[in-house]
């Protein structure tokens, strides 16, 4: 116990001293929006993953894995390939010169002025305002559940208003500076954990094949009631025309891999740094850094089958009672040294804290700079970072009012209807306004709310997750989903375990396309000065 | 090539991910010091 306390005492230490510096550093809005557009490739690097990958990737995807077994290795996949080297190389450049060009300082004012519409704007901009809160505080739930396990003398609660007062203080007084330096640090403390957790799986299990065969040859216990879902081993994939494959393969390998190009909290950061050559920079250690992430913790997550079956002979969910969340806790706690259960707490800690305070950062800035600027007039550099700082107070309360509401079960959801909402509504006006000049204001108006629209029409009212959660086709159709009835088994009926995104995301697309090759297109002038960093 | 796992599928996942990361680390030492060539440059605006 007292090894966690100085654990979590010091990392807390380095936390303030890094929100000191960024906020001495911090002295115009650009610093507090843009990090002054001079953030070296390193912290790019890291503050993007510890952004990217929060303690429900690693604790809650890694219990997934631990349940679903090794199919999650895709979404690795897609986190590198798309969620890196896609998005640094064909997105984050043409942002980094677009956004220059057009002076832009948040994600909704760089399609705003990309288009040159205020709606835009302001509509991206509530939206993220809005939602970012529930994504943020599902993170919050999250660690503060574990520090409350953790720490039993200090109740739930109150670790909700220390959690957030610890963020806030740095978010708020250092902007994008702070956010960036301390999840330069907190990546590399992620980092360093999960480096240890996988060598100590591979060892343990006497090597990389043993190990896979190991777990290989459990397919046999796949319990009863997985393998009805159509599970059929946690080395092989799961029958795709099942609950369990649709689930698998489009909310959490489509749904997020493909999701996190429109992340806007992700987008700001390509317009932190000051050339071409931090992105490219960034590419290599970003790469590293997130198969650290996510691939450790969906290979060891499912090698803690084999690792509780040795030891308890039982599979990791049935270890975990049921409740997959778990599977990754008990296996630190059960299975690692004891030395490293403390620094992997302050890992996930970290983990959690670098992710909520980008979500504030971006929500906050959502609201003041895209939204509240439109209606209020700031004279000058000092009343803009006064707007900015209220923002950023703002989405905070929001998030721990959310926090405080909200039931834990919803960790998982709030995280896949946050991604769902951005990929439908943003996704394709960005990757289009970023290089088709065919794309017109009208085509990205409609795709935005069109595709807004039917994302959370699946959400309410088809796909299971969230229509059961929320309860209002319940409410208003006496069912849980408008498909609940249809014959089991029939397509009808498994669109109910479809992510929003693979209908969603094309009706968007379809949308932006569409209605741009029939309406007018935006003046060549003000394409020019779009393009004028790009040739 | 299989590494002890149970079906071609996840085999290449894995491998996959291995390859991504091995691109992501090439690209990034082949192009380390190219800035790019926009004229606008950097810095704070």
């Amino acid at each position: 116990m007292t090894g966690k306390i100085i654990g979590v005492l010091v990392y807390l230490a380095v936390i303030f001293y890094l929100g000191y510096k960024a906020w001495l550093k911090t002295r115009e809005s650009t610093d507090y929006m843009l990090a002054g557009r001079s953030m070296n490739p390193f912290v790019l690097a890291m503050s993007y993953g510890a952004t990217f990958i929060s303690t429900s990737a690693i604790v809650g995807f890694g219990g997934v894995s631990g349940m679903f077994g090794m199919s999650l290795l895709w979404l690795t996949f897609l986190t590198i390939f798309v969620g890196i080297f896609v998005a640094m190389v064909f997105f984050g450049k043409r942002t980094r010169r677009m956004g220059l060009a057009l002076d832009s300082h948040t994600f909704p004012e760089f399609l705003g002025r990309r288009y040159g519409s205020k709606f835009i704007q302001q509509f991206s901009g509530v939206v993220i305002f809005v939602f970012i809160p529930v994504y943020a505080a599902a993170v919050l739930i999250g660690i503060c559940r574990m520090l409350e396990v953790a720490f039993p003398a200090v109740s739930y609660g109150v670790w909700l208003i220390l959690v957030t007062a610890v963020v806030a203080v740095y978010v708020i007084t250092g902007g994008l500076k702070a956010v960036m330096y301390t999840d330069a640090f907190q990546g590399t403390i992620m980092a360093a954990m999960m480096l240890i957790l996988i060598v100590t799986t591979y060892t343990l299990l006497g090597g990389v094949t043993e190990a896979h065969q190991a777990l290989t040859d459990l397919a046999g216990l796949v319990p009863a009631g997985l393998a009805k879902g159509g599970m059929t081993g946690w080395t092989t994939g799961p029958d795709f025309e099942s609950p369990i494959g649709l689930t698998v393969y489009t909310t959490i390998i489509y749904g997020v891999g493909i999701g996190v190009l429109a992340q806007p909290q992700l987008v700001i950061r390509y317009m932190t740094v000051p050339s071409d050559r931090e992105l490219n920079r960034a590419v290599a250690i970003g790469g590293v850094f997130i198969l650290l992430m996510t691939g450790v913790a969906f290979v060891a997550g499912a090698l803690s089958n084999v690792v509780f079956h040795k030891e308890f002979g039982k599979v990791a969910i049935a270890v975990a009672n049921n409740n997959f969340d778990s599977i990754i806790p008990l296996y630190i706690d059960k299975v690692m040294p004891g030395w490293f259960s403390g620094l992997f707490l302050v890992a996930m800690f970290a983990a959690a804290m670098s992710t909520m305070s980008s979500q504030y950062h971006v929500g906050g800035t959502s609201l003041s700079r895209d939204f509240l600027e439109q209606y209020v007039s700031v004279g000058n550099g000092g009343s803009s970072m006064k707007l900015n700082r209220l923002g950023v107070t703002v989405a905070i309360v929001a998030t721990l009012v959310w926090a405080w509401l909200l039931p834990g079960g919803v960790i998982a959801r709030a995280t896949a209807f946050f991604f769902g909402l951005c990929a439908a509504s943003f996704l394709p006006i960005y990757v289009l306004g970023l290089y088709w000049k065919g794309m017109t204001k009208t085509g990205a108006k409609v795709s935005m709310v069109g595709g807004f629209g039917a994302s959370m029409f699946w959400l309410l009212f088809i796909h299971v997750k969230e229509a059961g959660f929320i309860g209002l086709c319940q409410a208003m159709f006496g069912k849980a989903t408008l498909v609940a009835d249809a014959a089991p088994g029939s397509w009808m009926w498994l669109m109910q375990w479809v992510d929003p995104n693979v209908v969603a995301l094309p009706v968007s697309l379809v949308l932006a396309v569409g209605v741009s090759l029939a309406t007018r297109r935006i003046e060549e002038k003000h394409l020019d000065l779009c393009w004028e960093g790009l040739r | 090539m299989m590494l002890g796992l149970g079906s071609v599928e996840i085999a290449l996942a894995f491998w996959l991910s291995v390859a991504a990361t091995a691109l992501c680390v090439v690209y990034g030492i082949v192009n380390w010091n190219n800035k790019g060539n926009d004229k606008n440059g950097g810095g704070a605006s």
